[in-house]
């Protein structure tokens, strides 16, 4: 199996930790731009040592050291950036699962156009500001994209507690939000809740058989009384009190054991008034696809040479006469 | 992932931006239109906006990331320095955090007609800041 990993910060290398040590991965392609720095090591696997050195490189030593039989190919790249389209494009079509430890939104967004175009499933994890709780998604071919996911979210759920208002007069300023660093035992408990989805989707591919069947049906479709009925709901709702969360899973009937039964697990790790009432409670929701998402609802258009003549057709028109 | 060099960036520009510019140029007076032209790898809208009292006239620049990287707005009437303008008269419009919550650009809810009205909103600003010294958006301070 073949791990496309974006992502080896303090939540990202516990990932790759963990799934890269599962013997059905062989390949781990790890795309990672950034340098270890001084702030980095109160929350990461590596000595101040390593301070100074590409992280991409100190996560590639880390795999071959516990797993010398696993081919590593670090890509010190950053992923917004369409100079290495190709090259992405090539590692995601040769990949079986991807895995998104990112903490920026356009990098999100870029890794799901990327997957969502070679066809392969991924998932995401995210931490939340001050280490109060976390996400993990999982994304399937044919399912919601992280645009319909990300819209949902933040009409339905209150996950983080309210940020100071931005300081237009400061633009390279210090951000608030990101003042509020999460505790390395917070990061390991998501990335490592990360971990296990990833390995759940691997064992789906896995089954024999089953390649294919990872989105060959409508594979998340909302779960009544449970989170997934709040998206028909104009309220923004909390995940607190038992309406938000879902019941525990009946046991799968033979033969469906793999069929994943929540697009996003929202885990708590914290008491935070108005956001989560509780600690360590998971929350389980089934996102649909949204039908007017600009990223993957579907539009007729042509394709190949009439797509290329529609668009110049479309710019000339719209062009400087 | 180019906007103009990959099927998935010329069929996003082809079923939703390109409509998007249509809708919003039809039955637009001459002048206020938007028009749209490659640049590079890049897709230059020109238009011009009138807010309150003044005509201005603008581009937004799709990058050839777009739309996961947001769309760069930039007036090219010269504009007295304010402290919501970045180097080469950008405005400051696309906070991106680290996270939903701290981001404000969308590419699964948002065009770049969006990004054209979010440049009217702005200059309607900073007409009231040019009068009064006060910046009006709520949220900024």
């Amino acid at each position: 199996m073949h791990l496309l990993q974006v992502g080896a910060g303090s939540g990202g290398i516990v990932v790759l930790d963990l799934v890269a040590r599962d013997p059905r991965v062989t390949r781990v392609t790890l795309v990672e731009p950034d340098t270890y720095k001084p702030h980095n090591v109160y929350r990461h696997q590596f000595p101040p040592a390593a301070v100074g050195r590409l992280k991409a490189e100190l996560a590639a030593e880390w795999v071959r050291e516990h797993r010398p039989d696993v081919i590593v190919d670090p890509i010190v790249a950053d992923l917004t950036d369409t100079t290495w389209g190709d090259v992405f494009q090539d590692f995601a079509h040769a990949c079986d699962v991807g895995v998104c430890a990112v903490d920026n939104e356009p990098a999100k967004f870029a890794f799901d156009a990327l997957m969502r175009t070679a066809g392969k499933p991924w998932t995401l994890g995210e931490v939340l500001s001050g280490g109060i709780g976390g996400w993990v998604h999982r994304f399937v071919p044919g399912g919601p994209c992280y645009g319909c996911v990300a819209a949902h979210l933040r009409r339905n759920v209150t996950e983080e507690a309210p940020a100071p208002a931005p300081d237009y007069s400061a633009p390279g300023g210090v951000v608030a939000e990101t003042t509020v660093p999460a505790s390395r035992a917070s990061i390991a408990v998501i990335a490592s809740l990360h971990a296990a989805v990833t390995l759940d989707v691997l064992a789906t591919i896995h089954q024999p058989g089953a390649n294919q069947s990872v989105g060959a049906s409508p594979p998340f479709p909302p779960r009544e009384g449970g989170p997934g009925g709040l998206g028909g709901s104009a309220r923004r709702s909390t995940p607190t009190g038992a309406d938000a969360a879902t019941p525990p899973p009946a046991p799968p009937p033979e033969g469906e054991g793999s069929k994943p039964d929540f697009s996003s697990l929202l885990f708590t790790l914290a008491v935070v008034p108005g956001v989560f009432d509780a600690a360590y409670r998971p929350y389980r929701f089934a996102v649909p696809r949204a039908a007017a998402c600009l990223v993957c609802a579907a539009r007729p258009a042509p394709t190949g040479e009439e797509l290329d003549v529609a668009l110049d057709d479309a710019l000339a028109r719209l062009g400087d006469n | 992932m180019g906007l103009l060099d990959t099927e998935f960036g010329k069929r996003r520009l082809l079923t939703v931006e390109v409509p998007a510019v249509e809708a919003y140029n039809r039955g637009r007076d001459p002048g206020f239109g938007i028009t749209l032209n490659r640049v590079g790898g890049a897709l230059v809208l020109s238009y011009q906006l009138k807010p309150c009292h003044n005509v201005y006239r603008l581009e937004t620049r799709l990058l050839s990331s777009y739309p996961t990287v947001p769309p760069e707005t930039r007036v090219l009437t010269p504009l007295k320095h304010c402290a919501h303008l970045l180097e080469g008269q950008t405005m400051c419009l696309w906070r991106q955090g680290s996270t939903r919550a701290a981001s404000r650009w969308d590419p699964a809810q948002f065009t770049c007609v969006f990004a054209v009205q979010a440049a009217w909103r702005w200059l309607a600003c900073y007409e009231v800041w040019h009068e009064t010294g006060e910046w009006p958006l709520p949220e900024a301070k």
